[in-house]
């Protein structure tokens, strides 16, 4: 019976194949237009969060009591020797890097500028966040003799320098007086994080140390984990290890990226249920129409025998098939499409400046997740089911058996 | 004599809207013989139609009882008379009789199938009867590539194939021209002999009329002549 009923429901589709196919079109357009919003949306999500991990936060940030509230040098991570024993035994830390912060002036000829200071291991900056890949102009070095700097892109911007140039960079060292640096700038950096782009003058560590006159002592250690479900477990660790350090997650550094990341959820539920009412209407014009033509069809089959629930499943199966054919189509160009702006990436720049302006990536990499697909998978099934049950009233109201003799 | 089908006092009232009243039967009274192959007739609006909906379940009486085969059919769920028609009454109309979307051959076997019998005794079946009324060449065919009588004879072979106790045809000739009415009645006829399946028919044609063993006459929803001829 199942046979007969599925063949039924499928010639009566393609007996109709205009109507079917635009709907399998809608549906697939649809999905399409879905998944690729999807995919973009959490590739741009997650590519931010990405840069603000690698160039800033890493997964969780160590920092001294008191320093976020006050980043002032005496707050400093001091027992580092401690800290740097056990993040290098375990085993669920890929990386980390140690910062010496601390705010100061640039200065040109022509201008001057608030910046945030960063005294860092140019090297173990790369290993831990490929910090090399930001670089926009010159080299990623401080020079032979360390009198270099590399400043983020915004910053070089404002203050009109080129790679070569020289500045001034000055700062309250811990004894509280102001000491000064001349500086070459010999790299540009652009992390497509805003706070960086906007403030940060890496220097080396030595000579941070030097210019900030501290011995000891780090205003951040960034770590960076293999596996992301394993942050909050090490946290709560190294809060119980360091009770007098201030150790916080990027979410928390950084709530606006998780914010986005939370709205893509709910961006992603609402996609879902227009991709719902798409196939809902969709399937629900075209069976309706269907079922008040068949009308003598089904009156038919109800005289000589067949049940009610048995036209029922027909109808059934025909929406499924619409709603199920159209999902595979969808899925089918939507994740080829997905695929291949994974791959390639796809370059919004043309379109609007604005994404320099707010610390995005020219280019998109796209994500693909299963659960774009599960969740557009239950909107269509849903659809399926809900659209057919006013056309099964309208059937059942119609009485089809007084349509035999209506010829 | 043995009667398959007891139609007592029958009342027929149609109320279309509150002010009106149709009465299409009037206190119906008729006994139909096992094997029998019974006309009805009568002028348009005399309720034959409406009859023979009342016998098929397909319609519910105002009042009076069908009796099928010793069964009450009267008061009956949806469902159960669902059950009843599938197996023991075929049923062919005027025209467009058949499942657009299935071939011949799967619109003589959907009853079968309906009956829950195998694929190769409907198979068996399906041959047996096409080849009895002559039909086996056309079972690869749609219901739109056979003519207005070619449907006819399918819809035939579809309601005798499933062994029905009692084949309904409201004005099965309607549509056909004379020639061809002649020969579906004569196909009815042979099923009607062969198989001993009861045959009720209506119609306005005098030729097919006289093809008849018993004859029902209705005027105005009333029996107004009931004879047998033999
Ligand atoms: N659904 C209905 N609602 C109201 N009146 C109806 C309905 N069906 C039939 N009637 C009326 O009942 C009476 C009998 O109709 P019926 O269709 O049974 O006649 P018939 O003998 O089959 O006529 P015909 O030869 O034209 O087919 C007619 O007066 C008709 O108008
Ligand atoms: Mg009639």
């Amino acid at each position: 019976m199942f046979r007969l009923t599925s063949k039924i429901a499928w010639a009566s589709l393609v007996r109709r194949r205009t109507r079917s196919v635009l709907v399998v079109m809608m549906i697939a357009v649809s999905l399409w237009g879905l998944f690729f919003m999807e995919g973009i949306y959490d590739g741009m999500t997650e590519q931010m969060i990405n840069n603000a991990i690698r160039s800033d936060s890493g997964h969780i940030s160590l920092f001294g009591e008191g320093y976020r509230l006050d980043p002032d040098l005496s707050r400093q991570v001091v027992d580092v020797a401690v800290v740097d024993s056990f993040l290098a035994r375990d085993n669920r830390v890929l990386s980390y890097v140690k910062r010496l912060k601390q705010d100061g002036l640039v200065a040109t000829a022509h201008y001057s500028r608030g910046v945030a200071i960063f005294g860092v291991d140019l090297a173990a900056e790369e290993k831990h966040g490929r910090l090399k890949g930001y670089l926009s102009q010159g080299e990623f070095s401080f020079g032979k003799k360390g009198r270099g700097t590399i400043i983020g892109f915004k910053l070089a911007d404002k203050l009109q320098v080129r790679i070569g140039r020289k500045i001034v960079l000055s700062a309250q060292n811990s004894h509280g007086e102001v000491s000064a640096a001349p500086l070459k700038v010999m790299g540009i950096l652009k992390t497509n994080n805003m706070a960086l782009d906007e403030n940060a003058v890496f220097i080396g560590d030595k000579k941070a140390r030097k210019l900030l006159a501290i011995d000891e002592g780090v205003s951040q250690v960034a770590v960076i984990l293999h596996d992301e479900a394993q942050i909050a477990g090490l946290q709560e660790e190294l809060r119980h290890k360091f009770p007098h350090l201030e150790i916080l997650r990027w979410d928390e550094l950084y709530p606006a990226l998780m914010q986005s990341r939370v709205m893509m959820e709910g961006f992603n539920l609402v996609a879902s249920l227009l991709v719902f009412c798409v196939a809902a209407l969709g399937i629900f014009g075209v069976m309706l129409v269907s079922v008040l033509e068949r009308l003598r069809e089904f009156g038919i089959m109800l005289a000589i025998g067949t049940r009610f629930s048995q036209i029922r499943n027909i109808i059934f199966v025909e929406s499924f098939f619409l709603g199920f054919i159209g999902f595979s189509f969808g899925s089918l160009i939507g994740g080829a499409t997905l695929y291949f702006f994974k791959v390639n990436g796809l370059d919004l720049s043309m379109f609007s400046d604005a994404f320099d302006e707010f610390g995005m990536d020219a280019v998109t990499y796209a994500i693909v997740r299963p659960s774009y697909f599960v969740t557009a998978l239950a909107a269509v099934t849903l659809a399926t089911f809900l659209s057919v049950l006013i056309p099964l009233r309208v059937l059942k109201k119609s009485k089809p058996i007084e349509a035999i003799n209506k010829v | 004599m043995d009667n398959l089908l007891e139609i007592k006092q029958i009342n027929k009232t149609f109320q279309p809207n509150k002010e009106v009243e149709v009465v299409a039967l009037r206190d119906v009274n008729l006994d139909i013989e096992r094997g029998g192959f019974v006309v009805l007739s009568g002028p348009s609006g005399s309720g034959k139609t409406t009859l023979l909906n009342i016998i098929g379940g397909l319609d519910d009486a105002t009042s009076g009882e069908v009796i099928l085969d010793g069964q009450l059919l009267t008061g009956l769920s949806e469902v159960a008379l669902s059950e009843i028609r599938r197996d023991h009454i075929g049923f062919v109309f005027q025209a467009y009789n058949l499942i657009p979307v299935l071939t011949a051959k799967e619109n003589i076997e959907y009853v079968m199938k309906l009956q829950g019998r195998s694929q190769q005794e409907c198979d068996e079946r399906s041959l047996e009867v096409t080849q009895k009324l002559g039909i086996d060449t056309l079972l690869g065919k749609l219901p739109n590539q056979l003519s207005g009588g070619q449907q006819q004879r399918v819809a035939v072979a579809r309601a005798v194939a499933a062994t029905p106790k009692l084949i309904l045809a409201d004005e099965p000739t309607a549509n056909l021209d004379s020639k061809t009415a002649a020969s579906l009645m004569d196909m009815m006829q042979r099923l009607n002999e062969d198989e001993g399946v009861t045959i009720i028919f209506s119609s306005h044609d005098p030729l097919v009329i006289g093809k008849a063993k018993h004859s029902i006459v209705l005027k105005d929803g009333k029996v107004i002549a009931n004879e047998r001829v033999c």
